[in-house]
């Protein structure tokens, strides 16, 4: 293919931001504010049958209340989960553009994770925003400290899609697969429940899961509580190698899309 | 920068025959190696190209002969299973028009998007919405969303916009055969202007009149191979003799509706003067005309044959008879006959020759079958034959010395 210049692939990838965002409302009345409505709604039921039924122990909580327990993890957990989904539906969902013009296939990916990461820091913003009038303890410094962690998430989470998304191309079990594996990991993250709950040796495989790290962490620092920790660094390390490795074998495998799809 | 704007090497492409889950597996593990695909079905093989600036060359095939493959190999959609393709310079490809177009946009914000496809900065793009939408001219249906639209206003924008690239190449797979007759006219003008100001043009396309009118030279692509290339006017020359002769073969292959009981003729063919079989004759070239016939009664048939050119004006035929030829029994009921053509005088062109049978006494006809051929040449005499003729010294009129 003929080199072309990197700005033109910036404005490319800006155009295909640009739809993944608005493509999701586009043509709804609500627009934007179903990207908040939907977490909400979630939030709400996960607080009534963990906070209220269940009654996860106020003591574990790290000084929040369990709606703000909750809030805090959700939608991070949702910029990983949600942003999944879209890289994976990106690929198939584009069969046309890859099959007729020759362009970077990553630029999909990093559109669909990027749109997904915008729309729910925008209603994670709203959210913690809401949470400080309500009362609580929320830190807008340390959710500076946060941003390192946040980019980390990023980056993994661009990792996983890419990896994800060219795997499916070839192998449709993927697809099926990954939902199962989304509930899973849902659920072995410290979202609707905190982590002390879990016995202890069992806490420290937990603790290997990139996502319960950064969730637990998110808690801390937005609490005010501390700075960053060495840990930190790690998570950013393995974060780029997921990067990396999902990059590499998406490289690896995208020349191959138009012949699969 | 390089005058050569692709080049190809023994480019090949496999499809990878993906029917079970488990194919897939064994693909996924080879591509990860980087083995490249399992097992699969070659689409095109052994394709040589080189394409350099204000070139424009046709590629001519029937469907499914590898066309399309072969240019998204040079558009850098698809990657060549083998061989080397380098491609220099911007490439425009109209392969599919509107295919970056998304349906719930207006045809402006298309025109952002599929302009960054093609590799537009964000500036580029701005100085060139307005010439996009005035070469489109669809009026107001501009800033309504692209689903509205009828296919032909789709096309319309989707070439505008493809075009206002200004491409180093461009290429082109059978979009002049879309849109009304004036918008094909507008865009056959840009072309023969994108042409005339040293542009480069690849073309697919099904229409010879425009292969030979926009292009010079030309790739005839036969089940994935490259079967001729030359000029476009050789190539669509034989391209279309080969279309010629299969409609033949499927109409002699139909079965026959005359009785067992009458003459009828099994084959006919040329030949050149030295027994090769063939088609095409080069001008002033000895033609033989050979057939079979089949007489039930075991008698010598008469025959007869006749030239007709293209559009159907006669040119000469004879009767066997009335030269006292009698065809050669070759078995039971069986009879060859052949008739030859000395430095046959036909100027250049397309022209068919029928040979007919006859019962033996030459009153009824019975069967006929015709064959195509085409004489080649140049020269800048007109007509039909080449009239045996001598240009000798002039003199005045034989009375003129009682007028004058």
């Amino acid at each position: 293919m003929a080199p072309r210049p990197a700005h033109s692939w910036r404005w490319l990838l800006a155009n295909f931001l640009k739809r993944e965002v608005s493509s999701r409302y586009t043509g709804s009345v609500g627009g934007i504010l179903w990207a908040l409505a939907n977490p909400l709604v979630q939030l709400a039921l996960y607080a009534v049958v963990f906070g209220v039924l269940l009654r996860a122990p106020a003591d574990a909580l790290g000084g929040w209340r369990f709606p703000a327990f909750l809030a805090i993890a959700l939608w991070p957990w949702l910029m990983f989960g949600d942003s999944v989904k879209r890289a994976m539906d990106c690929i198939p969902a584009n069969t046309s553009l890859i099959r007729k013009v020759a362009f970077p296939h990553e630029l999909l990916i990093v559109a669909a994770v990027g749109g997904t990461f915008f729309i729910h820091l925008l209603g994670w913003a709203a959210v913690l925003v809401a949470l400080r009038l309500w009362g609580e303890p929320v830190s807008f410094g340390g959710l500076l400290l946060a941003l390192p962690l946040l980019a980390a998430q990023f980056a993994f989470t661009l990792g996983v899609g890419a990896f994800l998304a060219a795997l499916q191309v070839v192998l449709r079990d993927v697809e099926q697969a990954v939902g199962l594996a989304l509930t899973v990991v849902f659920y072995a993250t410290p979202i609707v429940y905190p982590l002390a709950l879990i016995p202890a040796p069992y806490r420290d495989y937990l603790a290997l899961n990139p996502l319960a790290y950064v969730v637990t962490r998110y808690r801390d620092l937005l609490s005010g509580a501390g700075g960053w920790q060495a840990g930190d660094l790690g998570v950013i390390v393995a974060s780029l190698a997921t990067l990396a490795a999902g990059l590499w074998v998406f490289r690896r495998l995208s020349p191959w899309f138009e012949d699969l799809l | 920068m390089s005058d050569v704007l692709v080049r190809l090497e023994g480019v090949g492409k496999d499809y990878p025959l993906l029917a079970s889950g488990a194919s897939r597996a064994r693909m996924l593990v080879s591509l990860l190696a980087g083995h490249g695909a399992t097992s699969h079905a070659t689409a095109l093989d052994g394709i040589d190209l080189e394409i350099r600036r204000g070139d424009a060359v046709g590629i001519v095939g029937e469907n499914g002969a590898g066309k399309s493959t072969l240019l998204k190999i040079i558009a850098g959609v698809v990657k060549p299973s083998r061989g080397a393709a380098v491609t220099n310079g911007r490439v425009g490809a109209l392969l599919e028009l509107g295919s970056g177009f998304h349906p719930d946009y207006t045809g402006r914000e298309n025109i952002y998007l599929s302009s960054a496809l093609m590799g537009l900065s964000r500036r580029e793009t701005e100085d060139k919405v307005e010439a996009i939408v005035s070469f489109a001219d669809i009026g107001a249906h501009i800033d309504e969303p692209i689903k509205h639209y009828s296919s032909g206003m789709v096309v319309r924008l989707g070439f505008a916009v493809a075009t206002a690239l200004a491409p180093d190449l461009l290429i082109t797979d059978e979009v002049l055969a879309v849109g009304d007759e004036s918008f094909q006219k507008k865009c056959m003008r840009w072309l023969e202007r994108y042409l005339g100001d040293g542009g480069t043009l690849l073309l697919v396309s099904h229409s010879m009149y425009h292969v030979q009118t926009l292009c010079r030279r030309a790739l005839w692509i036969h089940h994935g191979r490259p079967r001729l290339a030359g000029t476009a006017f050789d190539v669509a020359r034989e391209y279309l003799t080969y279309h010629e002769e299969k409609t033949r073969a499927a109409r002699e292959t139909a079965p026959a509706a005359v009785s067992g009981t009458q003459p009828r003729l099994e084959k006919i063919w040329l030949e050149r003067a030295s027994g090769e079989g063939a088609a095409t004759f080069a001008l002033g070239e000895d033609i033989v005309l050979r057939g079979i016939a089949h007489e039930p009664d075991d008698r010598t048939p008469a025959l007869l044959f006749g030239i007709v050119r293209a559009d159907g004006t006669p040119v000469f035929g004879s009767l066997s008879i009335d030269a006292g030829y009698a065809a050669t029994r070759l078995t039971e009921c069986r009879y060859g006959f052949a008739v030859r053509f000395p430095a046959a005088p036909l100027l250049p062109g397309k022209y068919e020759i029928r040979a007919h049978v006859l019962e033996p006494e030459g009153l009824r006809l019975f069967d006929t079958i015709e064959t195509a051929f085409v004489v080649t040449g140049e020269t800048r005499d007109f007509g039909l034959v080449r009239l045996a003729h001598e240009w000798i010294p002039g003199r005045d009129a034989p009375d003129a010395e009682k007028t004058g």
